[in-house]
Parts: C-alpha cells; sequence; structure tokens
C-alpha cells in the first residue's frame, strides 16, 4: 500500500499523467498522419518527429520539484526512477506501434523501437547534465541531425555512422546497439543520479 | 504641524523619454545575459555546420545554389532552439513562481513580455548573422563572379523573430516543463509538413520559408546566373513571417491585464494586421507560376525590370575554337575546354565548323500538371549561326554534383556527336562514309569508342543532340573507321579539306576513305 502510495506520488511530481497524455497525443498524431500519402521525405521524417517528440516527453519527467530534499530522503528514488523511466518508455514505443498497426509506418516496430529508445537515453543523459528542463535540447537538435541524415539517402554522400540510427535501416545491427547503448547509459546516469538541479530553477512545473 | 500637512507633495518628476529609453535598455540587457538562446546558440550553430554549411561547400561556389542552401539549412538548424528556448523563457515567471510578484510591477505586462522575447530574437539573429558572415564570406573567395543574395538570408532571418515568437506566445500562456520541448518540435513539424503538402512546383504552400523556388526541382545550379534573382516568393514570406510575428506578439497582449485598454485595442488591431498579412502571402504565392528562368514569379509583387538578362563578358579558353562560359562557371572552363579541345582542334577551320562555343541559359517551362520541362534557351543561341549553344550538366535538374572529369565525360559526350554532325554531316540519313570518318574523329579525339553510343538522355539532360553511329568490331565501317582515325592529325585534316564538300555530298564511299 505504501508502495503504491509512493509510487503514485512519484508519479504526480513528475507529470508522468501529462507525458502519458503527450505520448498519446503523439500516438494521436502518428495515427492521422499516416492516413495521408506522403512522399518519401515524409513518409520517414513524419514518424521520426513524432518519436521524438514523444521520446523528450519521457526525457521532460525526470527533472525534480524537491531537489535536495528529495534526494536525502529518499531512498528508493533510484528505482523509482529507473522503473516510471523504462515504463514510459515502453508505453511510448507501444502506443506508437500501435498507432502504425495496419498503416504504412516507415520501418515498422523495430524502427519506432530504437528511435524513441535512442532519443530517449539522449534526453535522459542531457537531463543529469545540463538540468532536467533543459533535457529537451539533446534530443531535438539530435531529431535535425537525424532528419539531415535520412535526407543524405537520397542526396549522396549518404550519412552512414550508426550514431545517426534513425537513418540506418531497421534490421541493422550497429544502429539498434548505439541506440540501445545511449539508453542504457541515460537510465542508469538518471536512475543514480537524477537529473542535474540547476539552482535557477528550483521549482520544476 | 499643521503646516506640514495641509502643504501639498510634490509633484514627482515625470521620468524623461530618456530615461525610459534608458531603463529599457538596461531591462534589455539583464535579459541578454540571462537569456536561454545564449546556451542554445552551440547547438543552433553546430547544426548549421553539420547540415548546411557542410552541404552548402560541397556545391559548386554559384552564388544561387549556395543563397538557397542558407535559407533552407538554416531555418531548420535555428526553428528547434529559437522556439525551445523562446518557450522556456516565455514559462519563466510561470516556472519559478513569479507571475504575482511581477504583475504588481509598474510595467505593463505586455511590455515587460516583450523585453524576453527580444533578447532571445537579438541572440538568434547575433548567432545567425555569424553564420551566414562565414558562410558568405568563403563562398565570395572561392565564386568567379556575381555578389550575395540578400532575399534568401533575410527570409531566414526574418524566420528568427517569428519562431522565437511562436515559443514565447506557448511558454507564456501554456507553462509547464513539457512546453520548451513540444513548442520546439511543433515548429519543425509545422516546417516538415509544409513542404510536405506542395504538389508540383508552386502552391500557397511553397510559402514556408524553407522554400527557395520551385519545390520539385530543388535548386537548380543556372538559376540567378544568365538573369537577376527574383524576389518574388521571397518578398511573400517576410511578408508572411513579419505578419506571424506581430499577430504573435500581440495576441500576447490580449488576455486582461496585460496592459491598459488602449494597449489591448492596439494589441489586438496588431494581431488583426498581421494575420492579413499571412493570409495575404500565402495568396499571393498561390498565384505565383514558375517563370523560364526556373523562378517563382508572383504577378502582384513582380518588378519587370528583373526580367532582363544580366550582362557580363564571358570568360573563354584559347583552343582551337573558343569555348566560352558564363563568368560565374569560370572554375568549369578548363575542364570543359580540355574535354572539347581534341575534336575542336580537328574541326578547326573546316567549313561548317562553328566559331565559338558559348554557354547558354537553361529555359523552364511548367506543364500540365504542375511538371517542369527544361531546354536550352533559344536567346543565345538566335544569336551568330556559327556559335554552338552549350548547357554544362550542372544547369541540369538533378545533375548533382560532378567531379570536373565526369562533368568533362558528360560534356563531350553530349556536344561532341553535335559538333561532329554539324561538319561532317553525319546522321541517319547520312552515308556509310559520312558516319564513319565523323566515329574515326570521335575515336581520334580519345574520348569514346565506337560502340559506346550515347545520347544525351542518358545523360539526364534531355540535350537535343545528334545521333552517333555503332560500329560492331569486324565491319567495314569499324576497320575504315580506325584506319582514317590512325592517320596522322595532319593528313586527317588535309584530307577533310579536300573532301569534306563530297563528303557532305554523299559522293565518298567507305572504299575511298584513306
Amino acid at each position: 500500500m505504501t508502495g503504491a502510495r509512493l509510487v503514485r506520488l512519484y508519479a504526480a511530481g513528475r507529470r508522468v499523467p501529462f507525458a502519458v497524455l503527450a505520448i498519446a497525443a503523439c500516438a494521436i498524431g502518428l495515427r492521422i498522419a499516416l492516413l495521408g500519402h506522403w512522399d518519401d521525405y515524409g513518409a520517414l521524417q513524419l514518424p521520426l518527429i513524432f518519436e521524438a517528440a514523444a521520446a523528450v516527453s519521457v526525457a521532460a519527467t525526470v527533472p525534480s520539484p524537491f531537489g535536495e530534499q528529495e534526494r536525502v530522503a529518499g531512498g528508493w528514488l533510484p528505482l523509482l526512477r529507473l522503473a516510471v523511466t523504462v515504463a514510459l518508455t515502453a508505453a511510448a514505443i507501444g502506443l506508437l506501434s500501435a498507432a502504425g498497426a495496419g498503416g504504412h509506418l516507415a520501418g515498422g516496430v523495430l524502427d519506432a523501437a530504437r528511435n524513441v529508445a535512442g532519443i530517449t537515453g539522449i534526453g535522459l543523459l542531457c537531463g543529469a547534465v545540463l538540468g532536467g528542463g533543459l533535457s529537451w535540447t539533446g534530443p531535438t537538435g539530435y531529431l535535425v541531425a537525424a532528419i539531415y541524415a535520412l535526407y543524405t539517402q537520397w542526396h549522396p554522400p549518404a550519412l552512414a555512422t550508426p550514431w545517426l540510427w534513425p537513418a540506418r535501416p531497421p534490421h541493422d545491427l550497429g544502429g539498434a546497439l548505439c541506440a540501445g547503448l545511449v539508453f542504457a547509459c541515460g537510465v542508469v546516469v538518471v536512475a543514480v543520479r537524477g537529473a542535474r538541479d540547476r539552482p535557477g530553477d528550483p521549482a520544476e512545473m | 504641524m499643521t503646516a506640514a500637512t495641509t502643504t501639498p507633495a510634490p509633484a514627482r518628476p515625470r521620468p524623461a523619454a530618456a530615461g525610459a529609453g534608458l531603463v529599457t535598455l538596461r531591462l534589455l540587457w539583464l535579459e541578454l545575459r540571462h537569456n536561454a538562446m545564449a546556451w542554445m546558440l552551440p547547438l543552433a550553430i553546430g547544426l548549421f555546420w553539420f547540415t548546411t554549411y557542410r552541404k552548402d561547400m560541397a556545391m559548386p561556389p554559384l552564388w544561387y545554389l549556395r543563397a538557397a542552401g542558407l535559407q533552407s539549412g538554416a531555418v531548420l538548424d535555428f526553428a528547434i532552439p529559437v522556439a525551445g528556448a523562446a518557450a522556456w523563457m516565455g514559462s519563466r515567471e510561470a516556472r519559478r513562481r513569479v507571475a504575482d510578484q511581477v504583475t504588481i510591477t509598474a510595467r505593463a505586462r505586455w511590455a515587460r513580455l516583450l523585453v524576453p522575447w527580444a533578447a532571445t530574437t537579438i541572440w538568434a539573429l547575433a548567432g545567425y548573422l555569424g553564420c551566414v558572415a562565414v558562410l558568405y564570406g568563403v563562398t565570395a573567395h572561392q565564386a568567379s563572379w556575381g555578389g550575395p543574395l540578400w532575399w534568401p538570408a533575410g527570409v531566414a532571418a526574418a524566420s528568427l523573430p517569428a519562431f522565437s515568437a511562436f515559443g514565447f506566445v506557448i511558454g507564456t500562456f501554456l507553462p509547464s516543463r513539457f512546453t520548451a520541448p513540444l513548442a520546439a518540435i511543433a515548429a519543425f513539424f509545422t516546417l516538415a509538413i509544409s513542404t510536405n503538402l506542395i504538389q508540383g512546383s508552386v502552391s500557397s504552400w511553397s510559402v514556408a520559408p524553407i522554400v527557395t523556388g520551385p519545390w520539385d526541382r530543388g535548386p537548380q545550379a543556372g538559376v540567378a546566373t544568365f538573369y537577376p534573382f527574383l524576389p518574388d516568393l521571397s518578398i511573400a514570406q517576410v511578408m508572411l513571417l513579419a505578419g506571424l510575428t506581430v499577430a504573435l506578439l500581440g495576441a500576447l497582449a490580449l488576455p486582461a491585464g496585460s496592459g491598459s485598454r488602449a494597449a489591448r485595442v492596439v494589441a489586438a488591431g496588431l494581431t488583426g494586421a498581421g494575420l492579413l498579412a499571412v493570409a495575404t502571402a500565402a495568396l499571393l504565392t498561390g498565384t505565383g507560376t514558375m517563370d523560364s528562368h526556373g523562378m517563382i514569379r508572383i504577378p502582384a509583387l513582380h518588378d519587370a525590370a528583373s526580367d532582363q538578362p544580366l550582362q557580363f563578358t564571358p570568360v573563354c579558353s584559347d583552343t582551337a575554337i573558343p569555348v566560352c562560359l558564363n563568368p560565374a562557371y569560370a572554375s568549369y572552363l578548363p575542364a570543359t575546354a580540355d574535354a572539347l579541345a581534341p575534336l575542336l582542334s580537328q574541326l578547326a577551320g573546316l567549313p561548317g565548323a562553328p566559331a565559338r562555343i558559348v554557354q547558354v541559359s537553361t529555359t523552364y517551362s511548367q506543364d500540365a500538371g504542375n511538371g517542369v520541362t527544361t531546354r536550352t534557351s533559344g536567346s543565345r543561341a538566335s544569336g551568330p549561326r556559327s556559335a554552338i549553344p552549350l548547357m554544362l550538366p550542372d544547369q541540369f535538374p538533378g545533375a548533382g554534383t560532378l567531379t570536373p572529369g565526369q562533368m568533362a565525360s558528360q560534356v563531350f559526350a553530349a556536344y561532341g556527336p553535335e559538333i561532329m554532325a554539324r561538319v561532317i554531316g553525319d546522321g541517319p540519313a547520312a552515308s556509310q562514309a559520312q558516319n564513319t570518318v565523323a566515329a574515326a574523329l570521335l575515336l581520334a579525339a580519345n574520348q569514346r569508342g565506337l560502340t559506346t553510343g550515347q545520347s544525351s538522355a542518358q545523360q539526364g539532360g534531355g540535350l537535343d543532340a545528334s545521333w552517333s553511329p555503332d560500329f560492331a568490331p569486324g565491319t567495314p565501317e569499324y576497320a575504315a573507321a580506325h584506319r582514317f582515325a590512325a592517320l596522322p592529325e595532319p593528313a586527317r585534316r588535309a584530307w577533310l579539306l579536300r573532301h569534306l564538300a563530297a563528303l557532305r555530298a554523299g559522293q565518298i564511299t567507305l572504299g575511298q576513305l584513306p
């Protein structure tokens, strides 16, 4: 009972319900987008934008509204951070995959899972380094670079580095490993340390 | 005591206008020092280098290509950092829970909010102008002719206040930890989806600030080289962006308590005017068509003076028959001349040989269904009969970036047979001897084999080159062509000078070839 209450309070403090709503909105947006007839660029770029939006929603739950006090008193905090972050990422992958079911989701479920996990990992690492409020800077910047990498698939020389995994095929092992590594690092760092507290932003909304 | 209480208090001096200006400047200075956009600049500049600068530098040093790449790239690179940082700044009062404290200050809410927006925009513009300075500076160093195109750079600059206002308004009205990232992605999504809605070359969606010309063709190397850059689309885009900025900033003052009643009325008027400008810009763009020079012409914004060709002195090679290019293509001259020189040296002075080969512009025409056809411009081809019009492979859509060797190969494949046909008269209706001599001369030029007949259509250019003969090994034509090609060049020229008229008249048989 206490554990459930703790999880509920933690989720409320991190605005997890809003994050779930935002992820659901991304899934609905993706579903609507898939109803349209897009050119090759659009078919690859639009899903990636929704995946990035879902990923930044997950990363935005990292900042703590309580800061030092919670860190000192919260013995279960690392586990809560780990569980909530992984659960939200899984929810994002699941919802986006469900939105793409029956539609022409470029790359399919594997692509969506890899992209969401990898970009979420970037957001988590940014939250740990720059502060939770600025965790979005890495994923959004990465989105532009990834869109450009997709563009180069039509306009050589193509960028083929696995670190720009959205431009790699869904079954590409290198891209999957890079995305997985970034996600794992992000989850571990955030679970252990949490987001960096910035003195100027004491209360995250 | 009584006197003290009845004496009216001295009127508080009204702040002088200059003093108020100084206060605003001080406030702006404070905002500049604490603005999130300053911390976003490394991200924006890094993205600019990664996606725009590198791509632009891989293109030929032609001003239109570089400027178009700058506009599209910079808008995309700066959209996310600027919108995100502005949303972050817009949500600051709510995030730090000081909204109540600043509400009671003397300055109106609207005026107070405009200062962080201005600071965000100033930082963004400073970073962007630095990027423009570097890219245009390098291009000025590399380009052989022409000058910077400021309209594309201006469109990208005008997009920054608009993105800043977009993010700031969202951040102000919907403050939360999710606002900045979602505003940034929404700005990027809007740009991405706007171009996906463009069907064909021109539509109302072309007003999106990342569009620099007919969308389905992409930037073409020859555009704005023989004719001036048409700013019609750029004007419409600046109108859209300025209108959007004004409308969004006006919306900041609409809620009750944002300012005096008069200020709110003015803000409502500004919002309406801004939205009107946005709608007008989109409608005007919808009336645009692609002109014959590959740019978008909007009748209501068009200046007829822009239709006059640019004046330039061509750069010419010192080959036997000069090859003359637009000075913007001066760096292409050695490869082009080298490709054609072996052939030109054999044909120079022969009856029917061209006096010059002159580069001409591409003519674009819009087909039914919004498709586009390109062909050689007739304007210069209608000059002296002895000049052959030439278009470089780069001037054709989809040519991509070619190495000098690839370009030389394509130029020879496209124009060698045409020049040859003009002198020798070879072709489907020509005699065996004519076709054999033509093939021999091409072989002698060491540029193409007897069995590699390539039409210019295969080059993706659609040039109107002549037919070229294909001879199978072992045939009499094959042997005769090799025999003729093996002659010393003076002997070939001497034979051609004596027998060219008879050869063109079909009076020479294969057996009479030396």
